[in-house]
């Protein structure tokens, strides 16, 4: 990761949603996207050149185009159609980024179009989270890891996140998927973790 | 064998598929997959398949596949029938936003240029107290006026319009409810689609968020109406009997959602029905 005089920056064309620049590189605004919280809080994880992603809920395609900043391919998944229109805009002007309209609840759609992958980066608003990204860690490769930014606050308005996360975890080690990591996002995101985690290869 | 975007793959080598996005989009369409034998496409293994030259190229393919199935599909959502529904309900309700602050700071402006304005003019209805705020203030201030009540004119005009619209996009809703506040209740699911696969229990409470939520978290007594509240036989019912209208009204409205939903015209048997039984709910013994 890039950093510069200690503010967290990709390599890349700006003005995708008027991030700021500093000599010639992208801000990455931590409060903005959750995998940049990740790297401000000490994230050891990091993204490379010749890794291909697979982003699910790609929304606006803000935290996608820092993705492809760093990383070889982005497979990018929005399912909501208003969203997927900013996502298309900046996919056009970044060649390595695909953009996918369908629902990350329903691998089997979209599998055809992907490739293996080595990072599975997730960061949707559904009660499901964690189920959706068991559904899609057939896509990773031996070895892959999953980063998932977990919303306890979707998962259940009513329960202490720190609960939620507690049963997200378990339910991860019952489809044989190893934590490596978790962290608190706070204070750049109120009630989210990020989680590490890697399938057991067999 | 396994089946991907640009072909099938099998021991045997690679079967490219021949042809442009849409035939491709066609394609996909058919295929079906189950996670447990699929094996994910692996660019490494690719040597075997020689329908590309390089990744670049394979990569270029892909992605012109892509754009052409997120335009489709993006195409496909707006072309449902409530999609303009939304907008224009949306649009509505933000023009009274827009109205309401905007008549708001005049009437301060007003109180300025005119220190004797009495405070019993306060309760007059906007339409009575513009046209008397019209009377003093400089050009600029008449100009504002003008304005706000233009604002109220495009919103009447809005208003019938999107009754009319609600009526045919969502006939049974409009009918047990009144187009407007039944555009409402679709704006605040989201869609259409999403209304109707909601329980009744749902609709009863869609747009009273907080209360719901601070009743989940905190106990607080969990709401008894939300959006439906504006429908004449919710506010108007007896205090005691408001709660059991709300909730026969909301229950019908899941039936008249999945209606619209599924056979888009009004059924007069259902509604018959169910206009008798939201009435008995709101008589009291």
């Amino acid at each position: 990761m890039i950093w510069v005089e200690n503010v967290l920056v990709s390599p890349g064309e700006g003005g995708v949603y008027g991030e700021r620049m500093m000599k010639e590189f992208r801000v990455w605004d931590p409060y903005r996207s959750k995998l940049a919280a990740y790297y401000y809080l000490g994230g050891e994880f990091e993204l490379h050149q010749d890794m291909v992603v697979l982003y699910l809920g790609a929304a606006n395609g803000t935290t996608v185009s820092h993705v492809a900043d760093y990383a070889g391919t982005v497979y990018a998944i929005e399912f909501a159609p208003r969203p997927m229109q900013d996502l298309v805009a900046v996919a056009r002007r970044r060649n390595n980024v695909i953009p996918l309209m369908a629902d990350a609840a329903q691998p089997e759609r979209y599998a055809p179009l992907l490739e293996v992958a080595d990072l599975i980066y997730q960061d949707i608003a559904q009660p499901e989270q964690v189920t959706i990204a068991i559904r899609n860690s057939i896509f990773l490769r031996e070895g892959g890891r999953m980063l998932i930014m977990l919303k306890t606050r979707s998962i259940d308005t009513a329960e202490i996140p720190g609960i939620v996360l507690e049963r997200s975890l378990a339910a991860l080690e019952a489809a044989r998927i190893t934590v490596l990591d978790t962290k608190w996002l706070d204070p750049y995101h109120k009630d989210h973790a990020a989680i590490v985690c890697s399938p057991v290869s067999d | 064998m396994q089946s991907y975007w640009f072909g099938d793959v099998d021991e045997h080598g690679c079967a490219p598929y021949r042809g442009g996005p849409e035939a491709l989009g066609k394609r996909l369409e058919s295929l079906k997959f189950s996670p447990a034998t699929f094996v994910p496409f692996d660019w490494r293994d690719a040597g075997t398949c020689s329908f590309t030259h390089d990744r670049e190229e394979y990569i270029r393919k892909l992605r012109e596949l892509c754009f052409y199935l997120a335009d489709a599909g993006i195409t496909r959502q707006y072309e449902s029938r409530d999609a303009e529904l939304l907008q224009m309900v949306r649009t509505l309700d933000q023009l009274d936003e827009v109205s309401n602050v905007l008549t708001e700071r005049a009437l301060e402006w007003h109180r300025t240029i005119n220190p004797a304005f009495s405070r019993k003019y306060m309760r007059l209805p906007k339409q009575k107290l513009l046209p008397m705020m019209k009377r003093g203030g400089s050009p600029a201030f008449r100009q504002v006026i003008n304005e706000i009540e233009q604002l109220a004119s495009v919103r009447t005009a809005l208003m019938k319009e999107v009754s009319r619209r609600a009526d045919d996009v969502v006939p049974n809703c409009s009918a047990l409810l009144g187009g407007l506040v039944a555009a409402r209740l679709v704006s605040q699911a989201g869609s259409l689609a999403t209304l109707s696969r909601l329980p009744g229990s749902s609709i009863q409470v869609l747009g009273a968020r907080t209360a719901l939520f601070s009743h989940m978290r905190g106990g607080t007594p969990p709401p008894k109406h939300g959006i439906i509240f504006q429908h004449r036989r919710v506010h108007n019912a007896p205090k005691e009997v408001r709660g059991k209208v709300a909730r026969v009204l909301a229950s019908k409205l899941a039936i008249a959602a999945r209606l619209d939903q599924y056979r888009q015209e009004i059924v007069p048997e259902f509604i018959e029905i169910a206009q008798t039984t939201i009435d008995n709910a709101g008589r009291t013994v």
